[in-house]
């Protein structure tokens, strides 16, 4: 009998829809279109526009820093903020309502000379016309002659590679079997306390600091040596962040005398207004709160640069009371409340991120940024917190077509239907929003690391796929990466890469053709694992207690509960009854599971092969042994609910666990395992031989804790079952775990596909998942994407925990992303 | 015509080689060609479909003929093949000599020497060569099925029977759906209807819903493209409908351009239907070519290469059809 489980034609999502249509870059439906024109016309050619790179931070930061040479960090950190937030130069642009912006005006980067290293030690060049940041000879003669000969040997990264251990600096520097991610940037992925702002306003933290220093004791030589300098540079930072409010709304009255339009001129007073009052004083209206805020997050970006950027928090819990108040007393509209927050996402996408200091570089494809921005989830109570801006903002993402911010919606048993809905029409929209975080998994595991159940519930994305409780997490280092298939190839070649020939990477764990047993290619793995592991720790060691002598962030500190408290720069750690909740992201997991699995199927179980045979394979890149390469293809893979690879991974997990509960980190932290790859998987895998999962060279290795590309072949269930199961659940030391799914748009059409999604989602959270996000698309659109960028240059899709422009990625991670399995059915 | 009632003229190979091979069938083992997980498409919520192997049935457009034969066969996938070069592990292994060398550096199965015995397919790495068809007891159908059920509490779903025609198995089916059923899981069917009374009525007992497919009113029509006349269905239709009064039972009719894509022969399968004492729920699937590589695998010619899809306005006519047809108010079509 005929068996229709696929309808005939492949169907579109809307997304899809849409390139199909030609249509340009604008809000996606023409209501939104005629009742949001504003944003509609600020869209207009947005991605049209060339990147400018802001050194007009650098100049000032380091104008201000040859003035306070041996002064503590901290004040130098707070007098170069203001002296940033004094002089750089600031726009209003057409249009705008919530001004504010950390560069020039339309889309910029900026750069940090305490963090470029790599601008310095290579030469730096003047952009050619074809890329798509610029930068100008005078820009290159200002890195060349004024920034580089003051950072040079004043850089955080010199120094951090100065304290390592000979071994320890000797692995790191090869780049691709552990990535540090500490001296790129200043901070992880950060989220400010900005409820703390709206209801105290500056002058409220400043006060606060006012009193503290005055209750310093005199004689006290920790309180005058540490604390008295930081509540300096706070107050310093709180007059600074007013007056450069305070600045928009001068230049906001200038331009409203000269302006002819009575309706821009009635705006640009009204500007004025919210600036002179906001972020100085507590937030009245919704949009003075949306201003507030986004003026500390532009302050923030000024600061200090956040790995991911600066996050927004729950902000549909903060905002709501403004939003319900306005919209009650008939000061605010729905369509105005999202044209006021849709002001402040064309900000973020604005600012882009490019990475340049070493090894960093194409980690993050696609200038990726995560402004990570919270809705649903639970309340301090546990109830559930879903509102009416929780809905507004769904919809938001439908209607708003660039990627930020990265919208991020927490679920969890209760969370409503009607909410569900919403957030399986949004994802089914095709453009891999909201990423979604299960409060099941999440909640649970925050208490039992030490939070307290109000803050556990209140938990906030930030970054791709980390959550944070804002006011006790004070973790701030970078975390490094380490290649999980790297440890595989040394384990399979005596502790060496191919790549790097004879030499000895990892530990002699013996010639692997002697191997007897699965067992002994356990112990070799864990051998090589844990040395691995060693080196991971230490170089974070390092990072950690070396930050604070060349980093420190005012603004950010001041906003942090325990920071205020003890009076010391976040930076600083220990800080007195803060949780270091870092991690180690460990790459590749499904690689390596699938690559034991294969050796311990076909090697030692069916002894289809001999260690020898197989590697031989290897050595050989399967070149003439396609024979042996699809046996290891058809071995038994991570990611089908098959219990032979998902106990190979549970072993994987609980080793990575065991070992990491055994150290403290620098600040007397836990070091979690994480699987979160963002694009590292690339560039990890380009370094590699051939693995026994039937990988070639070079090719990526897994991603998150995601199935192989093409492995998962018994469909979503499988997979999230194994996920399940390749958890240690017994352990604490865990973190996030990033999982992409993708799914033809005929797997989910119409009311009845929106249901099964809904029922899909339930169920992941049942099962206690961290993360899931969605690729809606048809393979075929992604490939003819490739062929026609021009066409397809608004496509999005999921990548790694946010969703980037398909044609901005390398062609390596858009052949990765096509091979992803997508479950049709 | 066949011990299966079916037309002769075109036989399926591999039936033939069930006159010769042993039947390891019984109520506790059934023969099955797939397990389909998270599927959306074939009753509620988020189900797995079990697709049980043989059907007495064997309609030119097919889209599982694998599913077609009561006994395991060989299939060959070409494009996965990665050639003598690389390989040639099969090619030894045959008994039969069935395999030889192509022109192209592949192999070539030689469909009449070839009996289905499997020997090639352990030896062959890239599963180019596997057998559709395994033999599989009730408890491990089970366990299984069982994998998925937190999905199927959250969505509703849970077992279809599908195939193949799982009717034609009907003390296994019989006893994988009370089996299920007592457990709590939910359970549909998917059949042609062609069957012995007493077997569908022992099927269709333990299941939730059933799918049951109506492809033509005309009885030669339904010969000349299923290799079977419908009066058998039609009959058991009836009686199913009128002693399972309860039962949830979806009409569906798979629209073949050139077979039964005209309003009239749509309309008399409405017609047909709204006379049922009790209504069922009627549903029209457009017909998809999807099948045809499978034929290939198995070395079988699909007829119907030619034919596309119907279009999106002619399903459109067909369904409004079935409304007035049935008197629906509501598009249950
Ligand atoms: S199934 Fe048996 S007879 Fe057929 S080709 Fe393979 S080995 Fe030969
Ligand atoms: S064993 Fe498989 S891959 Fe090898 S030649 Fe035979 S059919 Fe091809």
């Amino acid at each position: 009998m005929a068996q229709v489980a696929e309808l005939a034609r492949p169907l579109l999502s809307p997304q899809e829809e849409r390139i199909e249509r030609g249509e340009p870059i604008g809000l996606v439906s023409e209501e939104a279109q005629r009742k949001r024109a504003r944003i509609h016309r600020m869209l207009a050619g947005f991605r049209d526009k060339p990147i400018r790179m802001n050194l007009e931070r650098a100049h000032l930061l380091t104008e201000s820093f040859k003035q306070t040479e041996g002064q503590p960090v901290i004040v130098r950190w707070g007098k170069a903020l203001a002296h940033i937030l004094r002089n750089i130069s600031i726009h209003i642009g057409e249009d705008e309502l919530i001004v504010g912006s950390a560069g020039p005006p339309g889309r910029y980067a900026i750069f940090f000379p305490e963090l470029e290293e790599k601008f310095f030690t290579q030469e730096a060049r003047p952009s050619e016309p074809d890329d798509s940041l610029v930068l100008t000879e005078e820009d290159v003669q200002v890195i060349n002659e004024e920034l580089k000969p003051y950072w040079e040997g004043k850089q955080y990264h010199g120094a951090f590679i100065n304290a390592l251990p000979d071994d320890t600096r000797r692995i790191l520097e090869l780049y691709c079997i552990i990535a540090p991610t500490a001296t790129a940037r200043s901070s992880l992925a950060w989220n400010h306390d900005y409820e703390k702002v709206l209801k105290r306003g500056i002058k409220g933290i400043k006060a606060e600091a006012e009193e503290k220093l005055a209750s310093l004791d005199p004689v006290n030589p920790k309180d005058r040596v540490e604390k008295e300098p930081f509540l300096q540079a706070v107050i310093l930072t709180c007059d600074a962040i007013v007056e450069f409010a305070h600045r928009y709304a001068k230049l906001a009255r200038s331009m409203a005398k000269k302006e002819k339009d009575a309706k821009r001129k009635k705006e640009l007073l009204e500007i004025a207004e919210v600036c002179e009052w906001v972020p100085e004083n507590p937030a009245r209206t919704f949009r003075e709160a949306v201003q507030s805020q986004w003026l500390i997050q532009t302050v923030s970006r000024l600061e200090q640069r956040i790995g991911g950027t600066v996050g927004n928090g729950r902000i549909d819990q903060f905002f709501y009371p403004y939003y319900k108040k306005d919209i009650e007393e008939g000061r605010l509209t729905k369509d105005e409340a999202l044209e006021l927050v849709e002001c402040m996402w064309i900000g973020m996408a604005q600012n882009v991120e490019i990475y340049t200091a070493p090894g960093s570089l194409s980690f993050t494809d696609g200038y990726a940024h995560w402004e990570a921005t919270t809705v649903g989830g639970v309340d301090k109570d546990g109830k559930d917190a879903t509102n009416e801006l929780s809905y507004l903002l769904l919809q938001s993402k439908k209607e708003f077509p660039l990627n930020y911010p990265d919208l991020a919606a927490r679920i969890h048993s209760q969370t409503p239907e009607p909410f569900l809905h919403a957030i399986a029409e949004t994802i089914k929209e095709g453009t891999g929003f909201p990423k979604l975080f299960f409060d099941e998994e999440i909640i649970p595991l925050f208490l039992s690391k030490g939070g307290t159940v109000e803050e556990a519930n209140d938990y906030c994305i930030c970054g791709c796929t980390e959550a944070k409780m804002i006011n006790h997490d004070a973790v701030s280092t970078g975390c490094a990466w380490t290649n999980l298939g790297a440890i595989v190839e040394m384990t399979l070649n005596d502790g060496k890469l191919k790549l790097f020939g004879d030499q000895q990477i990892g530990v002699s764990t013996g010639n692997p053709r002697q191997f007897k047993s699965y067992d002994d290619l356990w112990h070799a793995f864990c051998w090589q694992a844990e040395n691995v592991m060693k080196h991971t720790f230490t170089q974070q060691y390092v990072a950690d207690t070396l930050k604070a002598k060349f980093i420190a962030a005012p603004m950010c500190s001041m906003l942090h509960d325990l920071c205020m408290k003890e009076c010391k720069d976040i930076h600083d750690g220990p800080i007195d009854g803060a949780l270091y909740l870092g991690f180690i992201d460990t790459l590749g997991f499904a690689t390596a599971i699938d690559s034991l699995a294969a050796v311990k199927r076909l090697v030692f179980d069916d002894k289809k092969l001999t260690m020898a045979e197989l590697l031989d394979a290897l050595d050989a890149n399967f070149e003439g042994k396609e024979a042996v390469r699809q046996m290891c293809l058809n071995a038994p893979k991570y990611g089908n609910n098959d219990p032979y690879a998902d106990s190979i991974g549970r072993n994987i997990e609980a080793f990575f666990v065991k070992l990491t509960r055994k150290y403290k980190s620098a600040f007397g932290g836990e070091l979690d395992i994480r699987y979160v790859t963002i694009t590292a998987h690339v560039p990890f895998g380009a370094v590699l031989g051939a693995t026994p999962d039937g990988r070639k060279a070079g090719e990526p290795i897994a991603e998150g804790v995601s199935p192989s590309q093409g492995a998962d072949k018994k469909g979503p269930t499988a997979s999230l079952v194994s996920i399940a199961n390749t958890k240690a659940s017994g352990y604490k030391e865990r973190a996030a775990r990033l999982l992409n799914m993708k799914l033809s748009p005929s797997a989910v059409a119409g009311p009845e596909g929106t249901r099964k999604l809904m029922s899909l989602i339930r169920t992941a959270c049942d099962l206690k998942m961290w993360h899931l996000q969605f690729n809606i698309i048809n393979k075929e659109t992604l490939i003819a994407a490739q062929k026609d960028p021009e066409k397809y240059r608004n496509l999005l899709v999921r990548v790694a925990g946010y969703s980037a422009y398909f044609v901005d990625l390398t062609p390596q991670l858009q052949d990765e992303i096509i091979k992803r399995t997508e479950h049709a059915f | 015509m066949d011990v299966w009632g079916r037309d002769s003229s075109r036989p399926l190979r591999g039936c033939m080689n069930s006159q010769t091979r042993k039947d390891k069938r019984s109520a506790d083992v059934g023969l099955i060609f797939n397990i389909q997980k998270f599927s959306l498409h074939d009753g509620t919520g988020i189900r797995t479909l079990v697709f049980l192997k043989g059907c007495p049935l064997l309609c030119t457009w097919c889209s599982n003929p694998e599913g077609q034969c009561f006994v395991p066969e060989l299939a060959y996938n070409r494009n996965k093949c990665i050639g003598i070069h690389e390989c040639d592990h099969c090619r030894p292994l045959c008994e039969m000599d069935a395999i030889t060398h192509a022109a192209d550096g592949k192999v070539e199965i030689n469909r009449t020497l070839c009996n289905d015995c499997g020997k090639c397919v352990d030896a062959c790495p890239s599963k180019a060569l596997t057998l559709f068809g395994e033999y599989i007891t009730v408890p491990d159908v089970i366990r299984i099925v069982e994998e998925d059920g937190s999905f199927y509490a959250r969505s509703g779903g849970g077992l279809t029977l599908s195939g193949g025609e799982p009717i034609s198995q009907p003390e296994f089916s019989t006893n994988v759906l009370s089996t299920a059923r007592s457990r709590g899981i939910d359970t549909a069917v998917e059949t042609t209807g062609f069957c012995e009374w007493d077997a569908v009525r022992s099927v269709c007992e333990h299941a939730n819903q059933v799918f049951f497919d109506v492809k033509s009113m005309d009885s030669e029509k339904h010969r000349a493209g299923t290799g079977v006349s419908n009066e058998l269905i039609l009959e058991n239709l009836v009686r199913l409908r009128k002693e399972f009064r309860k039962l949830r039972i979806t009409v569906r009719t798979p629209v073949v351009p050139g077979f039964n894509d005209s309003r009239e022969d749509i309309a008399a399968i409405a017609d047909f239907l709204s006379r049922l004492p009790i209504p069922v729920q009627y549903e029209l699937l457009p017909y998809h070519g999807f099948g045809e590589p499978k034929y290939q695998q198995l070395g079988r010619k699909y007829l119907l290469g030619d034919v596309k899809p119907p279009s999106q306005e002619c399903m459109a006519t067909l369904r409004r059809v079935v409304i007035s047809e049935m008197n629906l108010t509501r598009t249950e079509a």
